[in-house]
């Protein structure tokens, strides 16, 4: 954790996510001892709790809901694995038909193969262009890798089209709007 | 807002503009559609809208990825330093035991080897109060030089190099009691009271001689060198009772230490 502390939020906010990676690496054996001790959890299920609070923690910093680092990141972690833990949480939350729509648009991901979801992740995380992606993804030229995008793309759009159709037809239509 | 299939008549020409693929005629045009087209701007909007939810999806994959990733990763490291550990602990165990084996083995050969102590059959050389020899002003004589070479060889502790000097001295040139005296002497001191005795024993029958008192004490410690216990026990009490002997103390030292007896 070299990087300051008040520029972590901001290069978190530009897609680096460094700070996470290497707040994970220095304490993940920290965490797993306290995990042991305050909640009697083994170590690979303390490193799986770790790594959830932290990709929370990056969420809450993407949209918004967090806007100061805490003084102590250590400690304001720990207080959301515990959050976790006793299933209290206590920190901001999104709206719920947005968190609702973007819960459904991770679900589908999920569902993607692997190569697409590396694609996407790519051309809309990282801001590669299709040059890059292309090389990236082994791809004979950037043509290929902006028909695989727009593959991928889609069927995306059809399993969030199959999921909305679940949805609504379980009652739950107001997630299925985009 | 427009659904997921309202969009999808739409996607491939949202896609050409957001991707920058279209040509500046066709991207005017376009800009110039929305203006006019509620449907296309809600389509655009919509789009808009997955993109921005497929980047938060992407950053909040990426991240989950390269977390698991680095899980692994700091797993394989963390295994491989047990694993490590595992294999020098082994091998400090492997040269501990090789080591602990290897000095007991020692131990055992030091003590097989080791050379016998006073309990071992030789206990008398404790209590042994050796004859000083002849001093060098009865030897430096020119005409006994191997009589001071065997003195000198006895002092040193030299008690085979002794006796051979001390046996070519010429008889006619020192008294035969005292040639047998250090004879008996010098084969004592080397531990042979068996063959000390003879010589000894001679030295008492020679008559008048001044050595045969001393010679007493030595064939008493001869006897005893040699095992024959009644005999070493009746030879000390007869110098220990002797007030003329100048060894009476060491002989009486003996007797009452109650030592002549078979220890082992």
């Amino acid at each position: 954790m070299n990087q300051p502390l008040a520029e972590a939020l901001t290069h978190l906010r530009m897609g680096n996510q460094t700070f996470l990676i290497n707040f994970y690496q220095d304490q993940r054996d920290h965490f797993a001892r306290w995990a042991r001790r305050q909640h009697q959890l083994e170590p690979a299920a303390a490193h799986e709790l770790l790594r959830g609070v932290l990709v929370d923690f990056y969420d809450q910093v993407i949209d918004g809901r967090l806007t100061k680092l805490p003084a102590d990141v250590r400690n304001y972690l720990y207080g959301m694995a515990q959050e976790h833990i006793q299933a209290e949480k206590t920190t901001a939350e999104l709206p719920r038909v947005e968190a609702g729509r973007r819960q459904q648009l991770l679900r589908v991901f999920g569902q993607l193969g692997t190569d697409c979801q590396q694609v996407l992740m790519y051309f809309y995380f990282r801001g590669y262009n299709f040059e890059k992606v292309a090389g990236k993804m082994g791809f004979a030229n950037a043509t290929v890798a902006r028909i695989q995008k727009t593959s991928c793309l889609r069927k995306l759009l059809e399993l969030r089209i199959r999921a909305t159709g679940e949805g609504a037809a379980g009652g739950q239509a107001s997630a299925a709007t985009i | 807002m427009m659904s997921p299939a309202e969009l999808r008549p739409f996607l491939d020409e949202l896609e050409r503009f957001a991707d920058g693929q279209m040509t500046s005629a066709e991207q005017a045009d376009f800009e110039e559609r929305m203006q006019r087209e509620p449907a296309l701007r809600e389509a655009h909007e919509a789009y808009e809208q997955l993109a921005a939810d497929l980047r938060w999806v992407a950053g909040h994959e990426s991240l989950r990825h390269r977390l698991l990733a680095l899980d692994r990763r700091l797993d394989q490291r963390h295994t491989a330093l047990v694993r490590i550990k595992r294999r020098q602990r082994r091998a400090q165990t492997r040269w501990g035991t090789i080591f602990t084996v290897a000095v007991l083995l020692l131990l055992g050969l030091w003590f097989l080897l080791r050379p016998a102590g006073p309990r071992g059959g030789r206990a008398w050389e404790n209590y042994y109060v050796a004859d000083p020899g002849l001093p060098q002003s009865a030897t430096l004589d020119e005409h006994r030089p191997l009589l001071a070479q065997a003195m000198e060889q006895y002092r040193e502790g030299h008690y085979p190099a002794a006796l051979h000097a001390l046996r070519r001295v010429p008889t006619d040139n020192l008294g035969p009691d005292t040639l047998l005296y250090y004879n008996g002497i010098f084969l004592l001191s080397q531990g042979d009271g068996s063959a000390a005795r003879p010589y000894l024993r001679r030295v008492i029958q020679q008559p008048g001689s001044a050595l045969a008192s001393k010679a007493r004490y030595h064939l008493a410690v001869a006897y005893w060198a040699a095992k024959q216990w009644p005999e070493a026990r009746a030879a000390f009490r007869e110098v220990a009772s002797d007030s003329s002997n100048e060894y009476r103390q060491a002989a009486q030292r003996v007797l009452q230490a109650d030592v002549l007896r078979d220890e082992d």
